[in-house]
């Protein structure tokens, strides 16, 4: 059983969120990479059991440059398996909060086995930490139903 | 209510993995020459392209809708209007000459370029606000409306929190000083414009005035990203200057952005009370929302309590009404997954 989270940041916002998650899903007993987005390389996607995508989002809501080649991994592996979450940090006085998570979602729904989503605005909060609970309890909890 | 008591934490330092090549966004070593393809900061050139792409001129937007509109205003909402429109054109009066002095002082190439393209969105701001007034009224009102900003005393009073700190670093350029110039900036673009984006989106919100909005929209999306860029700025200030990250400075963010947080309710009070359905305790609680956003941006901790945003309309227009185009990448290859939500059986956090 294995995991692995995806992310790219600029601000340092998601990486934070990543982190979070990471700490998470370790306690949980989940073996669990944390992988920059600069250090994916494709191809091995079909080899976890659980992946969490993590973006922030820049102009008008659109997936950032570096994250092209991971949505397009996810597009041509082998990933139908593969239980998945994305989350994202952003600002929500833009018109697209988080637009790149629901970039996302769309396309991991169709090509993976989609568990949850979780936007946060700008840096993690106190009252965002639940939330991370939550989307780690879901991740993990599909892989004991399925 | 305010957690004055909290130990101040200091600004976070920036991602670790950045090149260092850099010899210093200020008091550095540097040719002048600007490769953007060679820089310290590569995020930089991303953020220097977004900025581009926000490229608009007011002439682009058609009064004609406005015009037959403001006859219908209240004679309270047109003076508002009146007063808030010349009120957001000092403050980017104020923001074109500044913008322009940090470059010379600024020792790195590729935010000096950045700095510029703020400048002359400024001064698109600028004229749009005198493509709005030309629209309604005529040249002798617009004059005597330009002067009514000038003399009112709590307008002139936000101002000179700005204006003070503004001119010491015109004075005697210093580190120290750049970086409250810089604060003080966010308070301008980050904190000031609030009570007038509500009133225009408020009126929006009626069907009135929406040309008038759809500028406003522009300018707060380009605003937002002039107070991320300046919020890094910032940053990478004190992260490259450690003798600036200092307990006394990081209090000075703190104390001078609540400065601005109080002026803007005062302000708020005085010129949306006759405003019927804009709540002003609400606008109050908004302010503070913002303000801890802007403490994030900074690397910094909320100073409010963390709430919801109360006032969602105060936001800016989607691409659909604004006519933006999609990116290559969703373009090329006619990707087409339907949009689903936790209908489609997984959860929404
Ligand atoms: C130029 C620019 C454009 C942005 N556009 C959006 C946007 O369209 N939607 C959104 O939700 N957030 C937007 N944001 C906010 C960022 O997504 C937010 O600050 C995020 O937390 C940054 O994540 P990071 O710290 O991991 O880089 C924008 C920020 C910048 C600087």
């Amino acid at each position: 059983m294995k995991a692995a989270i995806i992310y790219t940041s600029v601000t340092g916002n998601t990486s934070t969120l990543a982190e979070l998650i990471h700490e998470r899903m370790e306690s949980r007993g989940m073996e669990t990479d944390l992988i920059p987005i600069h250090e994916f390389r494709p191809g091995q996607l079909s080899q976890y059991d659980i992946i969490a995508v993590g973006t922030y989002t820049w102009d008008n809501g659109e997936l950032p440059l570096e994250m092209e080649d991971l949505y397009e991994a996810f597009e041509t592996e082998d990933v139908k398996h593969v239980t998945t979450g994305v989350f994202g940090t952003g600002d929500s006085f833009f018109a697209h909060y988080c637009g790149a998570v629901d970039l996302f979602r769309d396309m991991l729904f169709a090509q993976t086995s989609l568990a949850v989503t979780l936007k946060v605005e700008l840096t993690p909060q106190q009252t965002d930490l639940d939330r991370c609970d939550k989307f780690c309890d879901r991740l993990t909890r599909e892989l004991i139903l399925v | 209510m305010s957690q004055m008591d909290q130990p101040l934490s200091k600004i976070k330092l920036l991602n670790p993995t950045y090149p260092n090549k850099s010899t210093g966004i200020i008091n550095g070593e540097s040719s002048g020459l600007l490769n953007w393809n060679d820089i310290a900061y590569p995020q930089m050139y991303d953020l220097y392209q977004t900025l581009l792409a926000n490229f608009w001129k007011a002439q682009e937007i058609n009064m004609q809708d406005d015009i037959k509109q403001w006859e219908y205003l209240t004679e309270t909402e047109k003076d508002v209007f009146l007063r808030i429109n010349t009120q957001l054109a000092s403050l980017d009066s104020l923001q074109t000459p500044t913008m322009t002095e940090v470059m010379d002082y600024v020792t790195d190439s590729s935010f000096k370029a950045i700095f510029a393209v703020i400048s002359q969105q400024e001064a698109v701001h600028n004229e749009s606000y005198s493509y709005i007034l030309s629209s309604l009224v005529p040249l002798r009102e617009q004059n005597e409306r330009f002067d009514q900003a000038k003399e009112d005393p709590i307008v002139r009073k936000r101002n000179q929190l700005i204006l003070d700190r503004y001119e010491a670093f015109r004075q005697h350029p210093s580190p120290q000083r750049l970086f409250e110039l810089a604060v003080n900036s966010i308070n301008l673009e980050g904190i000031y414009f609030y009570a007038g984006f509500a009133f225009f989106y408020h009126l929006a919100r009626q069907q009135k005035m929406v040309k008038t909005s759809s500028m406003i929209s522009y300018i707060q999306r380009d605003e937002m990203q002039h107070a991320y860029f300046v919020s890094q700025f910032v940053r990478i200030l004190l992260t490259e200057n450690p003798e600036l990250n200092t307990e006394e400075n990081i209090n000075y963010v703190y104390q001078t952005v609540d400065k601005a947080v109080q002026l803007e309710k005062e302000w708020a009070d005085y010129i949306l009370k006759d405003i019927d359905g804009i709540d002003l305790e609400e606008f109050h609680g908004y302010v503070e929302y913002l303000a801890n956003k802007r403490f994030r941006q900074l690397g910094l901790d909320n100073y409010y309590p963390a709430r919801e945003n109360p006032m969602q309309w105060i936001q800016v227009f989607s691409d659909e009404m604004m006519n933006e185009t999609k990116s290559d990448f969703f373009e090329q290859k006619s990707r087409t997954y339907t949009k689903v939500s936790s209908s489609n059986g997984f959860d929404e956090l």
